[in-house]
């Protein structure tokens, strides 16, 4: 049994030795979802209704949250068939890293490789962190007797501290704000060259202090990890930071060893399965079946905003949420243009289409947060009566 | 359903080449029409040629590397708005070094290729490149399992487990991740990268573990035989792309002391360091090695001029060329403990020495290596040059003439150190035909494939002869997958049945148990969060073809 509640996959193994908050509290909410249709309707009579929509409807976007393989196909192969365009909730995320590394490109890790053989990893950012993915620290021990160190960079509070002292890290914390963090390490690598170059003649004075110390772990380090979650990163044009971010990595590696383990949340499975099926990540408009590529133009956000202009019944929204999160995306009081669309959703509190949810009630292909591992999740729960997957519903409109 | 195609002319390496009807009986080709029925299509084709689907043994189609070339690189794909099949549902939108599953798959229908290996499948990446393979529609597909630097291997061999255990573990892992073949990417270098050593050839030692190259290749292609593999150990030598490689490559022939062994991507290890530039071609050498060692069977790499991304798990040596990259961009990425990648885009100029040497020294391995049964034409797909221009490079091999108009725009230095000129062999349609379709079978241990024998599964290709070769292998007429035409004339008719070819084995339980333990130590996850089930290959549209090799009875424990 594999937990699906976030991207790191934990297993039956894991979820005996260690409690988590996250999967308690999704499991309590996905037992209390509403899973009643608010209108009335047999499932082919909705699917009509539905179908004459988007017939007559002059643009479509599919959105939502993609978690699964299965449906990130037949989402995308509904996609061609309405010439809609197709960008998931979780983009704005994705896209800090994707146009960092369009740019520039990186280097990278994966979880089981940082936790066998990175002696010191730079985690940026704050306690949501934790609060996303509770298990990360146990994730990254291991049973390796060699001093492992953790620098938490951003906004860490003592809870934060402790569980990763709990694990095993030799835990250091530096308050700072997050958008400094490119600059500040590009400083510190320069003063950890340095004392590195002292070390003979000043190793005792240096270890005196707590800042130097902490420059001599990373002068030592052999192969450092550099984690963040880009959901967490609220600064304007975040993707510059990643990129700052990424070169820094790139500098290191000319001398030691060091990678970027940029963490994603279950989004990045319809990011890969829309780049193996279109060449592209997402945020594609279909054009006769040609995918068009514009990460501005193609957000979701946007495609609202134009949508907003024109006679409500020429917009259809197909709003696909397959996540146990499901409660807020897509709301009237966060998204107000939708109002002018007519709206088809595919969700677990469904206006129109109760749907199982990937990984909980149905089985799915998932990957994890480094992107490396693809998963084969059977369901966790029995799922509610007559609901059924995205997939049969995206199937159904297809055809 | 019964075809026949009479008047062609059948080529398939086995017999004499001649004309004769070929008929299809369902999935299958027969010799003629059972118990006297009639045809349910039948096709007339004089000036013709009938030969079986073409097999690419080394492509790079699925998997993790793959699509992180996609993500780097979007503004390579090119808007084409070709019509395109079904109707209804598919597109075929994409023109770019690595284009996406849905044009890979018909642009090598397009071609007459019906089989298509992915040769580098990291364990903890099957799953996502067997997705991938099942969203590439038309060809059926197979992967070899990237083994020899996993760190678990890599402590066993330190330690000196026994051979058996070393057979068990690589039987146990093409199992558990549904692979067809063994593949080694310099061996031990790839993690040897990960402590920051930046050299390793086959005598060298691993920073970290003390072993030796040699050591790997010769541990896996022991085991490789001893479990019967029809493929032998695939390997992609030390050294990858540097000058003065053909040393490491002959000694990593020489590591498998005489056993089957498949250089991979041949082109790319066979450097010299004479030359004006300190660069030159060994072609020769490897040549000679290769027509004096039955044992031994290359596939080229060639390379083409013109852009493209090369994509690989040798980290060492990606990492090395990270100042080539064009445009400047560039991934890396360490896996697993188990291998790693670096995707760099790259760009090869016909006017820039190295460049045009390299695409010379492709040229003369072909030229050099007598038997077309034990040479393979690819190019790396997508390191060498896009798939897409094996037609080009199939007139390359049998027009000398053009092949001469190509030299004369190289580099003059170049042209003056190349024995090119002095190579006058143009290879004949059967030789083509052997090198892309039998020998691929055969080497892959592929009895229902490759040739237009009785009992084979019915993919077949119809070419209109054409003076021309790269005109012909653009473009058949026609194409039958499993007997049901898919392809006419350059209209798509219709989708097809795909299998995934893989190795089946009896797995050790007691390896079982040792891995799954020592699988969370190293890992962190359970095998069984990684283990491919076999009915996930299976779906309506996509079967498992097993091939059964032979192994010994036993267990490594006492």
């Amino acid at each position: 049994m594999i937990c699906p509640f976030c991207s790191l996959l934990c297993d039956a193994e894991d979820l005996r030795t260690i409690s988590c908050d996250r999967r308690t509290d999704s499991l309590a909410k996905v037992a209390s979802l509403r899973r009643e249709p608010s209108r009335e309707a047999e499932a082919e009579v909705g699917l009509s209704e539905a179908k004459r929509a988007l017939q007559r409807a002059k643009r479509v976007l599919v959105t939502g949250r993609i978690a699964s393989v299965e449906t990130a196909r037949a989402a995308i192969a509904f996609a061609i068939q309405y010439n809609a365009t197709i960008d998931c909730a979780e983009a704005g995320h994705v896209f800090k890293n994707v146009l960092a590394l369009q740019r520039s490109g990186m280097h990278s890790v994966s979880i089981a490789e940082a936790r066998d053989h990175s002696d010191l990893f730079i985690i940026v950012g704050d306690d949501r962190m934790l609060h996303s993915v509770p298990r990360m620290p146990a994730a990254f021990a291991n049973y390796s007797p060699i001093s492992r160190t953790v620098l938490l960079l951003g906004e860490f509070g003592p809870d934060s501290i402790r569980k990763w002292k709990g694990a095993g890290f030799d835990t250091w914390a530096v308050h700072c704000d997050l958008k400094n963090v490119p600059m500040a390490l590009s400083q510190w690598a320069r003063w950890s060259d340095r004392v590195s170059q002292d070390q003979a003649k000043s190793k005792e004075e240096a270890e005196r202090s707590h800042a130097s110390g902490l420059l001599d772990r990373m002068a030592r380090s052999a192969y450092t990890t550099v984690l963040w979650c880009a959901e967490h990163l609220t600064m304007e044009h975040a993707d510059l930071w990643v990129e700052r971010m990424f070169q820094w990595v790139a500098t290191r590696n000319e001398k030691s060893r060091c990678a970027a383990l940029p963490w994603t949340s279950t989004d990045g499975t319809f990011q890969q399965v829309c780049t193996w099926q279109t060449g592209f990540p997402g945020r594609v408009a279909f054009r006769d079946g040609v995918p068009e590529y514009d990460p501005l133009q193609n957000a979701y956000e946007q495609w609202l905003e134009r949508a907003s202009r024109i006679a409500a019944t020429e917009s259809v929204v197909v709003l696909i949420d397959e996540t146990a999160s499901a409660t807020t995306f897509l709301q009237p009081q966060t998204i107000p243009q939708l109002k002018n669309s007519a709206v088809i959703e595919l969700t677990g509190t469904s206006e129109w289409f109760p749907t199982a949810i990937a990984g909980i009630e149905t089985g799915a292909g998932l990957f994890r947060a480094d992107q490396t591992l693809l998963a084969n999740v059977l369901p966790t729960i029995e799922p509610p009566v007559d609901c059924k997957p995205a997939t049969f519903w995206l199937e159904g409109l297809s055809r | 359903m019964i075809t026949r195609l009479s008047g062609a002319m059948c080529i398939d390496g086995v017999g004499a080449s001649q004309v004769r009807d070929l008929v299809m009986d369902g999935e299958t080709l027969c010799s003629e029409s059972p118990s006297g029925q009639r045809w349910d299509a039948e096709y007339d084709l004089p000036n013709h040629i009938v030969v079986a689907g073409g097999i690419d043994l080394h492509t790079h189609i699925g998997g993790g590397k793959v699509n992180i070339a996609r993500l780097l690189l979007p503004e390579f794909v090119q808007r084409e708005r070709t019509p395109l099949l079904e109707s209804d549902r598919f597109i075929t939108p994409l023109s770019s070094p690595v284009p996406g599953t849905i044009e890979t798959g018909r642009r090598y229908l397009e071609m007459g290729y019906t089989a298509c290996f992915e040769p580098a499948v990291l364990p903890a990446n099957a799953r996502h490149a067997h997705a991938e393979m099942a969203d590439t529609p038309w060809l059926d597909t197979g992967g070899y399992l990237l083994l020899g630097n996993e760190r678990l291997l890599l402590e066993w061999i330190r330690e000196g487990v026994s051979q058996r255990q070393i057979n068990d573990y690589v039987a146990w892992m093409v199992q558990a991740h549904q692979c067809c073949a063994v593949k080694v990417v310099n061996a031990g270098g790839i993690d040897a990268f990960k402590f920051n050593q930046r050299h390793m050839v086959v005598d060298d030692k691993h920073v970290h573990f003390g072993i030796t190259p040699r050591q790997i290749l010769k541990a896996l292609s022991i085991a490789v035989e001893s479990l019967g593999f029809a493929h032998p150990l695939h390997v992609h030598c030390s050294n990858l792309g540097m000058a003065g490689n053909i040393a490491s490559t002959l000694s990593t022939i020489d590591a498998v002391e005489g056993r089957r062994l498949h250089l991979t991507h041949a082109q790319y290890h066979c450097y010299g360091i004479d030359g004006p530039h300190g660069y030159s071609s060994a072609a020769e050498r490897l040549a000679d090695r290769v027509n004096a060692n039955p044992n031994l069977t290359i596939d080229v790499g060639q390379l083409q001029f013109g852009q493209t991304v090369t994509l690989s798990g040798d980290t060492m040596h990606q990492f090395a060329n990270r100042a080539l990259a064009r445009p400047r961009k560039a991934i890396f990425q360490d896996l697993e403990c188990q291998a790693g990648c670096g995707v760099l885009p790259f760009r090869y100029r016909q006017d820039q020495y190295v460049h045009g040497l390299l695409w010379t020294i492709g040229i003369e391995l072909f030229l050099r290596v007598n038997d077309p049964l034990r040479i393979f034409l690819t190019t790396d797909h997508p390191n060498g040059a896009p798939f897409t221009s094996y037609p080009h490079l199939i007139r390359l091999l049998m027009d000398y003439d053009f092949r001469m108009s190509v030299f004369s725009r190289l580099h003059p230095d170049v042209q003056k150190s190349s024995p090119l000129p002095s190579l006058v062999r143009e290879y004949s349609l059967e030789e083509i035909i052997k090198m892309t379709r039998l020998g691929p079978a055969r080497a892959l241990g592929l009895a229902n494939r490759g040739s237009l024998q009785q009992g084979c599964i019915a993919d077949v290709v119809v070419y209109e002869r054409s003076s021309n070769p790269e005109e012909m292998f653009s473009k058949p007429r026609m194409v039958f997958r499993r007997g049901k035409l898919v392809y006419r004339d350059g209209v798509l008719l219709g989708d097809a049945d795909k299998a995934t070819i893989v190795a089946k084995f009896e797995t050790d339980s007691q390896m079982d148990t040792l891995l799954k333990s020592l699988w969370r130590n190293r890992y962190g996850y359970s095998t069984e969060l990684i283990t491919v089930r076999a009915d996930e290959l299976v779906s309506s549209k996509r079967s498992i073809e097993w091939t059964v090799f032979k192994r010994a009875a036993g267990s490594f424990l006492p």
